[in-house]
C-alpha cells in the first residue's frame, strides 16, 4: 500500500487525511513526533512511526498527550521540528502545558500541534470543538478544507511556527482525518538538523531563548506581538479564498470539511451563479481585512462549520467593530438554527439550510420512490448495536463482574473508563458500567465512592480500566486509593493492546511505536510495589474469576487490584488459528423447553451465537465465531460443545 | 386453582423482598438465574418467562391450596387438626449405638434413611451436611457412611431443594429427601403439579420431614458464631429442652452456651408466618420427643411411611414405643400455638382478615385459629 | 488508461456492511485504481468504534473534474455494493433512487438486537424482492458462500470486487485493478485473484 514516504513528487496519491498530515510533516523535515492513540488522530503518528526508521526521524507513542506535547516541545527547544497529535480530549489534557508554552515560546525547531475533533462523538465520550483554545490561549490556528490542504498546511505550519516563535495548531475532524482523497506529493527533504539546546540569553529578540514563562505579563505582550504578525501573514494566505459571483444572493462562510459540503450543496442546487462561498483556512487570528473585504458580497450570510459557532462568533466580532454606516447583512448559522449546533454536519444539512434561506425546494429523488424506500427501510431494518467482538475477553470479564455483583447482593457499582470496554455501559457488557467520563476518570470516581463508608455507603465499588488507560492516567488514582485507604477494586482489563484505536503498543507490551523491543513495564509488579493486593485472573475461567472478585469484594481495606489478563481476540486472530471449533449439539439443546429463556443469545449476547428460528434452537454462526469456547460454560444443558481445533 | 402469569419478578416482589423467603431452595438451581449464595437467593439475570415460571409456582410462600395439596398426598381434604393428617404417632429410637452417638436425639432419621438405602427403596438422599465454615449445605448422600456424616442439626436454613433442582433432567433413580416443613410443602406442590423439563418429581420416593419452630439465618448466625468462637473446633449444636433456655455449641474440648434469646435474634423473619411445625405433608415426620432424652417423636402419615416404619421395626433397626399421652398433648398444643401465632402475624402483615397472604385455608379453620 | 467514461460525474458508490467484513479494503482498492487513472476520488468512511459489530458504510465519490466531499447526499447513490442484506436496504432507504444499481451479498449477519430478541430479522426472500424493486438493476452474488467453499469467508471481498468490475458499471477492468489487488493483498494474492475472477464470472452468469 502507499507509504507516506514514497519518493514521487508531483504524483497524485489517494491518502487518508491523517496520512496527508503526516506526509506534510515529513516534507517539512519533521524530526520528532509524539502522540497518544485517540480516534480520529491515531494514524498521524501511526503512519510516521511506520516510516520513521527509513526516514531517519523519531516517532513515539507517549504514555499520554501531556507527555507527548511536552516531549515534542523539548525537541523544538533543541532545534528539531516537532509534531504532537491528539484527539479533542488530548487538548484538554495538554491545556495547562499549552498555557505556559505560549508564554515561553518555542525553540528553533518549529512546533506543530494537530488536534482532531470527533463531531457526533462517533468514537468518543464527548463532542467538543477544540478551535476555541486557539482564541483562549492565543495560538495561530488553521483548518484544512480538503486532503491537499491537510498536507500543504501542515508543511507550512512548521515554517510559520519558526517565523513567529510560537507553536501553531491545525484542527481537523473525522471527515478529513479518516476520509481519503487526492494529494499531490511534494519533495522530501534530504537531511535532518543537528539537535542542540541553545544556552544564549537574548532579551531583545521577539523570540526569547530563555524558555520560561516568567515574567508572565511581559511574555504575554510578546505573545500578542506574535499574533499580530500571524494575522498579517494570514491576510495574504492562499488558504483563504472566495468562490462565486461578485454579488451573491447568499454567501456561505465556512472552513474545513464544510468547504467540501458547501460546494456539494451549491452544485446539487445548481446555484453556482447565485451563491458564493468564502472559504477560510486560517482561523485564528482572523484575517480581518480579508473578511471585511468580502462582507459586502451578499446581504445574506450563512456560517457552515463543525460543532461550535467559532467562525460565527469571530466574524460577528469583526462586524461589531465596523463603522455604523456599513451595511449589516442578515446572518444565519447555529445561532439562527439553520445549521445544527450539535452533531456532525453533512451536505444534506447545508442543502436544507440554503434552500430554506433562499426559499427553494429540493427534491433529490422521485417522491414516490422516496416514500417507498424510507418505509421499507424503517419496517425491515433492525438496529445494529455495537458489541464486543466474538471471543473478546471483555465479554467474559463483564459476565464475571455481573455475577459477582449479583451474588454479593449489596448493589455493587462499576465505574468505567475509555476504551472498547466502554461498551460495558450497554447490553454488550450487561449494563454493568454506571459512570463514564474521560481517561482515568473511572478510578478517580471510585476513589470518592470508596470513602463514603462513614455515610452509610456499603455498595462494593469496582473501577474497570484498560491496560493502556492504566498506564495513561490511572496510576496516580491508584496511589491515591492506597494512600487514602479508599475501598475499591481496580479491575484492569489487560488485553495487551490499545485496542479501540487500532492496537497501538503501550508500556506494558514491550514494543515501541517504531517496532523496537523495549522494557515492558509489568503492571502487577508496579501495583504490588505500591503495596496493593494484586490478583491475576483469566476472565475465560468464569468460575474462578467470579470467586476471586467475590472474595475481594468482601474484604475491607483500601484499593486493591484485579488484573483480567487475556489477549484481545483481534490481536490473537492475527497470529493464530482459533483455539476451538465450537458448535451446538442439537440433541442436547432443547430450545425454549430449557427454561433458560435463551440465555445464550438473549443474555450472553455474543454475536457468534444466533437463534435458528426454524428449529427453535441455538446455532453458532461460523463466520462470526472466533472459537474462544467461553459460551460452552454458559449453557445450562451443556449443549454447546468445543473441540480443540 | 389460579395459575396466574407470574414470574421471578413477582417472586421477589411477593416473597423474597418482603421477608417471606425460607431459603428452601425450591426456586433455585432449576435455571441459570436463581442461585443460593450465603444466606440469600440471588438473581443473576432477568428471565422473561411468565407462563410456566416454576420458580414462582413451587415456592412454599406463594399461594398454597391446602386442600389440593392434601388431596394429592393423602387423597383427602386438608385435616384442620393440630398436626395434620396422621396414620400413627409414636416414639422411637435407633438400635444402633453409633447412629445414636452421632445423631441429634434418637437417630431415627439416619436409621430410616440407611434402611431405605440398603433395601433399595432409594438410591440416594439429599441431606444437609455441615461444611467447613459450619454452615449447612445440601449434599447428595449415596452411601450409608455419607448419610451418617449428615447427622445432626445445624438449626440454620439450608436450600436443600436447590440441589434437587440441579439433578440433570433425564436422570432416573429413586431419591429420598430430609426436609423442613417449608421444603416439604414445596415438594408437595411439585407432586400436585409436576415440574416440566426437569428431573422428574416421581423420582422422589421418600420425604422425611422434620419438626421445626424456627430456623436461623445462615449468614447472620454464621457471623455471630465467627465473632465468638473458633469455628474450626465446633463439632455439634444443640438446644436442650426447656427449662434450659440455652443454645449449646459443642467443640472438640468443651461446650459453650448462649442464652436462647440471644440466638433467637437470628431467626429468619419468615418463620413468624409459618403454620407448619410438624412437616404435615411428609411421608414420615420426625422430631424430638420432648422431655424424653434420646428418643424421637415419629408421625407416620402415608402408606410409604408406614411401609418403611414396619420394615424398620421388623428388622430390629428401631426401638418403638407409644408416645405418652402427655407428650402427644403437648406436641399438639405447641403445633396449634404456632398456627395461631402465624395466622395472627399474617393478618397483621396483610392488614386484612380476609387476606391470608399465601395461605389457602378454610374460613372455618381460619376463624378457629384467630379466635 | 481506460477508454470508458464514468456514467455520471461525480459517480457515487456506496459500499456497506458490518464492521469486520473488510468493507474498507474494497473502497481502497477501487479508489486507488481510479486515482492512478487520473480521477479525483474521495472516500468517506464510518469506522473506529463502529468496527465492533456496528454498521460500516463507505462513500466513494469519483470525478474527473474536482474533489467532492466524503458524504454522498441523500438520494444520490449511483451504485450500492451491499455486503450484508439489511445494511443494503438501510442504504437504499436513505441514498437510493430509481436509477441506483445494486450488487448484494445475501448472507445475513445478525445483530445482537436480533439475537437478543429485541428485533426481528426480516424474511430474506422478501428483503431481496424489496431490494430489486428499489433498484434499476440488481445482482445477487453469493460471495460468502463461494468464499467459504474456497476456505475462508474473507475471500468474499475479492469476489465482490470482481463482481463490481465484471458488471461494467464502473469504467474499470482486470488490467487496471490487477496491480492494485496485488499490492493490497500481499498474503494469499493468488487465492484472492482466483476469488476476484470468480466474482467476475458470477456477475456475468
Amino acid at each position: 500500500m502507499t507509504s507516506i514516504d514514497i519518493d514521487a513528487p508531483g504524483t497524485s496519491q489517494l491518502l487518508v487525511g491523517n496520512e496527508a498530515i503526516a506526509r506534510g510533516a515529513l516534507e517539512a523535515g519533521v524530526g520528532f513526533a509524539a502522540a497518544y492513540p485517540g480516534t480520529p488522530s491515531s494514524e498521524i503518528l501511526g503512519s510516521l512511526a511506520q516510516v520513521a526508521k527509513n526516514a531517519g526521524i523519531y516517532a513515539e507513542w507517549s504514555i499520554n498527550e501531556m507527555v507527548a506535547m511536552e516531549a515534542a516541545a523539548g525537541a523544538s527547544f533543541a532545534g528539531i521540528r516537532a509534531l504532537a497529535a491528539m484527539k479533542q480530549n488530548g487538548i484538554n489534557v495538554v491545556s495547562d502545558f499549552l498555557a505556559n508554552l505560549v508564554m515561553s515560546g518555542i525553540g528553533k525547531g518549529g512546533l506543530v500541534l494537530v488536534s482532531c475533533d470527533d463531531p457526533s462523538a462517533i468514537s468518543s465520550s464527548n463532542e467538543q470543538d477544540t478551535r476555541p483554545i486557539a482564541q483562549w490561549l492565543d495560538i495561530p490556528l488553521v483548518e484544512p478544507g480538503d486532503f491537499q490542504e491537510a498536507k500543504d498546511m501542515t508543511k507550512w505550519l512548521f515554517d510559520l511556527a519558526e517565523e513567529l516563535g510560537t507553536l501553531c495548531m491545525l484542527r481537523s475532524v473525522t471527515r478529513i482525518a479518516h476520509a481519503r482523497g487526492n494529494v499531490k506529493l511534494g519533495k522530501l527533504p534530504k537531511k535532518q538538523h543537528k539537535a542542540h539546546f541553545d544556552q544564549v540569553h537574548d532579551l531583545k529578540n521577539v523570540m526569547p531563548t530563555t524558555l520560561m514563562p516568567v515574567p508572565s505579563s511581559l511574555r504575554h505582550y510578546f505573545l500578542h506581538v506574535k499574533i499580530d504578525k500571524a494575522r498579517e501573514k494570514f491576510e495574504s494566505s492562499s488558504f483563504n479564498r472566495y468562490v462565486g459571483p461578485d454579488k451573491a444572493d447568499l454567501m456561505v462562510i465556512t472552513s474545513g470539511n464544510c468547504w467540501l459540503y458547501s460546494q456539494d450543496a451549491v452544485k446539487a442546487l445548481g446555484l453556482e451563479n447565485r451563491v458564493g462561498i468564502l472559504k477560510l483556512g486560517t482561523l485564528w487570528p482572523m484575517p480581518e481585512k480579508f473578511i471585511r473585504k468580502h462582507l459586502g458580497n451578499s446581504q445574506k450570510i450563512l456560517f457552515v462549520e463543525e460543532i461550535d459557532p467559532f467562525l460565527e462568533r469571530s466574524v460577528m466580532e469583526i462586524v461589531a467593530n465596523l463603522p455604523s454606516s456599513s451595511p449589516r447583512p442578515t446572518f444565519y448559522g447555529k445561532r439562527s438554527g439553520h445549521i445544527n449546533a450539535y452533531g456532525e454536519l453533512n451536505p444534506n444539512m447545508v442543502i436544507k439550510a440554503i434552500s430554506n434561506i433562499l426559499l427553494l425546494t429540493y427534491q433529490p429523488r422521485d417522491v414516490e420512490y422516496s416514500k417507498k424506500a424510507e418505509a421499507s427501510a424503517k419496517s425491515n431494518v433492525p438496529e445494529r448495536s455495537m458489541t464486543f467482538c466474538a471471543g473478546c475477553p471483555h465479554r467474559a470479564t463483564f459476565w464475571t463482574i455481573k455475577n459477582a455483583i449479583k451474588l454479593d447482593g449489596r448493589g455493587g457499582i462499576v465505574t468505567g473508563d475509555i476504551g472498547c470496554y466502554s461498551m460495558g455501559l450497554g447490553p454488550a457488557g450487561f449494563f454493568q458500567v454506571r459512570t463514564m467520563h474521560c481517561m482515568g476518570a473511572g478510578a478517580g470516581v471510585a476513589n470518592g465512592l470508596g470513602k463514603l463508608g462513614q455515610f452509610g455507603f456499603d455498595q462494593p465499588v469496582l473501577a474497570v480500566v484498560g491496560d493502556s488507560t492504566f498506564y495513561h492516567a490511572t496510576i496516580p488514582a491508584l496511589i491515591n486509593g492506597i494512600y487514602n485507604q479508599s475501598k475499591f477494586i481496580l479491575v484492569i482489563l489487560d488485553n495487551s493492546a490499545t485496542a479501540m484505536t487500532g492496537f497501538q503498543p503501550h508500556p506494558g507490551t514491550g514494543i515501541t511505536a517504531m517496532g523496537e523491543p523495549t522494557q515492558a513495564i509489568s503492571m502487577e509488579a508496579l501495583c504490588r510495589s505500591l503495596g496493593a493486593r494484586v490478583e491475576i485472573c483469566d476472565p475465560f475461567d468464569l468460575k474462578s474469576t467470579t470467586a476471586t472478585l467475590l472474595e475481594m469484594m468482601s474484604e475491607g481495606g483500601g484499593a486493591k487490584v484485579a488484573i483480567m489478563r487475556r489477549q484481545c481476540e483481534l490481536l490473537r486472530a492475527k497470529k493464530e488459528k482459533p483455539p476451538y471449533r465450537v458448535y451446538v449439539d442439537t440433541e442436547k439443546c432443547i430450545g425454549e423447553a430449557c427454561g433458560c429463556d435463551r440465555l445464550c443469545t438473549r443474555v450472553f449476547l455474543c454475536p457468534g451465537l444466533t437463534w435458528d428460528k426454524k428449529v427453535g434452537k441455538s446455532k453458532i454462526d461460523e463466520v462470526i465465531c472466533n472459537g474462544c469456547g467461553v459460551c460452552v460454560d454458559i449453557c445450562p444443558q451443556g449443549a454447546i460443545v468445543r473441540e480443540a481445533a | 386453582m389460579s395459575r396466574n402469569a407470574k414470574g421471578c419478578k413477582e417472586l421477589f416482589e411477593e416473597v423474597i423482598d418482603v421477608g417471606l423467603c425460607t431459603l428452601c431452595g425450591a426456586c433455585a438451581g432449576g435455571c441459570p438465574y436463581l442461585v443460593y449464595y450465603k444466606g440469600r437467593i440471588a438473581l443473576l439475570d432477568n428471565c422473561a418467562r411468565m407462563d410456566d415460571a416454576q420458580c414462582y409456582e413451587y415456592c412454599p410462600r406463594t399461594y398454597l391450596d391446602m386442600n389440593e395439596i392434601s388431596q394429592k398426598i393423602f387423597g383427602m381434604p386438608y385435616d384442620d387438626g393440630e398436626i395434620g393428617t396422621t396414620q400413627e404417632v409414636l416414639m422411637a429410637r435407633s438400635t444402633d449405638s453409633v447412629i445414636r452417638g452421632k445423631a441429634q436425639y434418637g437417630g431415627v432419621v439416619t436409621t430410616l434413611l440407611s434402611l431405605a438405602l440398603t433395601e433399595g427403596f432409594i438410591g440416594g438422599a439429599i441431606l444437609t451436611k455441615t461444611s467447613d465454615d459450619k454452615t449447612p449445605s445440601p449434599f447428595l448422600a449415596q452411601t450409608v457412611d455419607e448419610m451418617l456424616q449428615c447427622s445432626g442439626s445445624s438449626y440454620m436454613a439450608c436450600p436443600v431443594l436447590e440441589r434437587y433442582n440441579q439433578i440433570p433432567k433425564d436422570t432416573g433413580g429413586k431419591l429420598g429427601l430430609v426436609a423442613m416443613p417449608c421444603q416439604v410443602l414445596a415438594v408437595a406442590k411439585m407432586k400436585a403439579h409436576p415440574p416440566q423439563n426437569r428431573v422428574s418429581i416421581n423420582n422422589v420416593r421418600l420425604v422425611i420431614g422434620l419438626f421445626c419452630t424456627w430456623a436461623l439465618s445462615p449468614d447472620k448466625f454464621y457471623q455471630f458464631l465467627e465473632e465468638h468462637l473458633d469455628l474450626s473446633k465446633v463439632k455439634k449444636f444443640d438446644i436442650p429442652p426447656p427449662p434450659a433456655n440455652r443454645f449449646d455449641v459443642f467443640t472438640t474440648s468443651d461446650r459453650t452456651s448462649f442464652p436462647l434469646e440471644q440466638v433467637g435474634k437470628f431467626t429468619m423473619p419468615t418463620c413468624a408466618y409459618c403454620l407448619d411445625m410438624t412437616s404435615e405433608f411428609a411421608d414420615i415426620s420426625v422430631g424430638a420427643a420432648e422431655g424424653i432424652e434420646g428418643w424421637n417423636t415419629v408421625i407416620v402419615r402415608t402408606d410409604t411411611g408406614a411401609k418403611l416404619m414396619k420394615m424398620a421395626r421388623q428388622k430390629g433397626k428401631l426401638q418403638v414405643d407409644t408416645l405418652p399421652p402427655a407428650s402427644l398433648a403437648h406436641l399438639k398444643e405447641a403445633s396449634l400455638l404456632k398456627k395461631k401465632r402465624a395466622l395472627k402475624e399474617i393478618v397483621k402483615k396483610s392488614g386484612d382478615m380476609n387476606n391470608l397472604l399465601y395461605v389457602g385455608l378454610s374460613p372455618r379453620f381460619t376463624e378457629k385459629l384467630l379466635a | 488508461m481506460t477508454k470508458k467514461r464514468l456514467m455520471r460525474d461525480p459517480l457515487n458508490l456506496i459500499i456497506t456492511g458490518v464492521g469486520g467484513q473488510g468493507n474498507v479494503m474494497i473502497s481502497l482498492i477501487i479508489g486507488n485504481t481510479f486515482v492512478r487513472d487520473g480521477y479525483f476520488v474521495t472516500i468517506g468512511e464510518t469506522y473506529g468504534a463502529s468496527q465492533r459489530g456496528g454498521p460500516v458504510m463507505s462513500h466513494v465519490r469519483i470525478s474527473k473534474k474536482t474533489q467532492y466531499s466524503p458524504f454522498i447526499p441523500d438520494g444520490c447513490a449511483d451504485i450500492i455494493l451491499g455486503m450484508e442484506p439489511v445494511e443494503t436496504l438501510r442504504m437504499l432507504g436513505r441514498y437510493g433512487n430509481p436509477n441506483v444499481i445494486t450488487i448484494i451479498n445475501p448472507r445475513p449477519i445478525y445483530s445482537i438486537d436480533v439475537t437478543g430478541g429485541n428485533a426481528e430479522y426480516p424474511d430474506l426472500d422478501k428483503l431481496l424482492e424489496t431490494v430489486k424493486e428499489l433498484s434499476s438493476q440488481t445482482w445477487v452474488i453469493n460471495a460468502t458462500e463461494e468464499a467459504q467453499k474456497m476456505g475462508s469467508p474473507m475471500f468474499a471481498n475479492a469476489i465482490l470486487i470482481g463482481a463490481l468490475v465484471g458488471s461494467g458499471v464502473l469504467p474499470l477492468d482486470k488490467k487496471s485493478v490487477g496491480p492494485v489487488l496485488r499490492e493490497t493483498f500481499p498474503k494469499e494474492i493468488e487465492a484472492n485473484l482466483v476469488a476476484f475472477n470468480k466474482g467476475i464470472k458470477l456477475v456475468r452468469s
